[in-house]
């Protein structure tokens, strides 16, 4: 076999065990790469900024495990990021699954700023300054419902207080004390924010989506109906860079690091796709 | 009467499901609202009954059958009675009526969900970028002038999608950018009214009862 005819039929395995140690070499030895924010993620993170006090940023964490990676990044910048801001903070999923990852996030978050928190005021305390509605049954029961009465449609919160006796409760009654809602999703719970909370409502919408997925709202972007997007790992990093520069949180930032396994992952890929044309186009020549 | 029934019901919400977005009067809109807040919340609840007594007797049957991989079904049955009991009674983060820690050993269901479930989706998902590097490898082959198009693309917004392209060619990740913002946009806009278009038309076509496939047969 010559060495062209090589280059077109490396063995999948030893693909494979290149693409393990692409990945493995910047998780033991990392190397940190700060990526330059597109502006999908600035409008995101500026439409964030620009949340007035009395009204909410909604986020709903539409994900389940299999996405953990790549989209729970972008939960912890924007819980970061709003309680920095001291934003109101609602919580809601869409899927079952992401009631785990929203509970695990919210906690996590809160403990860093509790954790340097001096005052009753710097805390981040739930039912005040955030409130975690949990899961309904049936997309359509709270996107549709939230329009009319959050409390209605979620009447105890995750852990059980009645939602409507909540203190943060008392402002925000529906989408129209709703600024922004952003949904972190690996399917398409986006789509359906934007067809029925979005065109129905008038609420703003922002996108946490994976890599994969994201080329689905760029239409939705171009048109107005979607304010802002995270794709992939790429856009979580490019927000924790965001909240990086312009907060100066230094909490971990989970997609920043993940960016230099995913960048040599892409470049080893890359390299195998020019490794097999290049074998392609010289047996090409040869048969010629 | 097993036919005309459920294709009266599918008629009548399938009508009403798209009043609402059409007709604001009150009447209409109130309707809807105890429809959509009652009466699909007790529908969703049920549905999850069945799924959860469907996969019960899917799986109770393969191990009573010794069906091909039946242990499986017993690591599954096994597991679900164990969350199903835990998460009832454990509470959020192990502060229900019943203990769920040995000592410094947690397994409540908080617990359990981010130290097992997370892990595992998240690696069989991962997997998929193995067989994505030799399918890219085997597949990407520069043979026509689209399939160079479609490589040179590939290349573009894969390597825009790194940081590393920003140190090396600052305008790359800009391009990489527009290609998702113009013509990749375009092409999604043009298949979105397509897929749209078709959607009108089969859900037309089931709520008039036309399409029957969804009854399990043809008459």
């Amino acid at each position: 076999m010559s060495i062209w005819e090589k280059l077109t039929k490396i063995d999948r395995r030893y693909i494979y065990l290149m693409l393990l140690l692409v990945v493995m070499i910047p998780i033991i030895v990392p190397f940190k790469l700060h990526p330059k924010p597109m502006p999908p993620v600035e409008n995101l993170f500026n439409a964030i900024d620009a949340i007035p006090p009395e009204k909410a940023l909604v986020i709903s964490v539409d994900y389940s495990p299999d996405t953990e990676p790549e989209l729970h990044p972008m939960t912890y910048a924007l819980l970061r990021h709003a309680f920095a801001r001291h934003k109101k903070v609602g919580i809601l999923c869409i899927s079952l699954l992401g009631l785990g990852l929203a509970q695990d996030a919210l906690s996590t978050v809160t403990n860093e700023f509790n954790s340097v928190a001096t005052t009753h005021a710097d805390s981040i305390i739930n039912g005040r300054d955030y409130v975690f509605w949990g899961w309904q049954t049936m997309p359509l029961v709270p996107i549709l419902g939230m329009g009319e009465n959050i409390a209605k449609v979620f009447p105890v919160d995750y852990y059980g207080n009645k939602t409507d006796t909540l203190p943060m409760m008392k402002k925000i009654k529906n989408y129209n004390n709703v600024a922004l809602l952003v949904s972190i999703a690996g399917g398409e719970s986006p789509f359906w924010y934007i067809t029925y909370a979005q065109t129905s409502f008038g609420v703003r919408i922002g996108v946490g989506s994976t890599a994969v997925m994201a080329t689905d709202f760029y239409p939705y972007i171009n048109s107005g109906q979607v304010t802002g997007m995270m794709s992939g790992m790429k856009g979580g990093a490019e927000y924790e860079e965001l909240v990086l520069t312009k907060l100066g949180i230094k909490g971990r930032r989970k997609a920043t690091e993940a960016m230099s396994s995913q960048t040599a992952a892409h470049l080893w890929i890359m390299l195998t796709i020019v490794l097999g044309n290049i074998g392609y186009f010289a047996l090409r020549r040869r048969k010629k | 009467m097993k036919v005309r029934l459920p294709l009266l019901l599918v008629l009548i919400t399938g009508i009403f499901g798209a009043l609402p977005f059409l007709i604001p009067h009150h009447v209409i809109q109130t309707a809807d609202n105890e429809f959509r807040n009652s009466v699909l919340v007790i529908i969703g609840a049920f549905s999850l009954v069945l799924g959860v007594g469907s996969i019960i007797r899917h799986h109770m049957d393969k191990v009573r059958r010794k069906r091909e991989h039946w242990g499986y079904s017993w690591v599954l049955l096994i597991s679900l009675l164990i969350t199903s009991i835990i998460g009832l009674f454990g509470g959020i983060d192990g502060n229900g009526s019943l203990p769920t820690h040995i000592g410094n050993f947690h397994f409540d269901i908080q617990t359990i969900f981010i130290r097992m479930e997370v892990p595992l989706g998240a690696t069989m998902f991962s997997i998929l970028a193995f067989f994505m590097s030799s399918a890219a490898y085997r597949s990407f082959k520069a043979r026509s002038f689209e399939a160079t198009l479609l490589l040179l693309t590939a290349f573009i917004v894969m390597f825009g999608s790194v940081p590393l392209s920003a140190y090396l060619i600052p305008k790359l990740p800009h391009f990489a950018e527009w290609i998702l913002t113009v013509p990749s946009t375009a092409a999604k806009r043009g298949m979105g009214f397509g897929i749209a278009l078709g959607g009108l038309a089969t859900s037309l076509k089931i709520i008039l009862g036309i399409e029957r496939g969804w009854l399990g047969g043809t008459k």
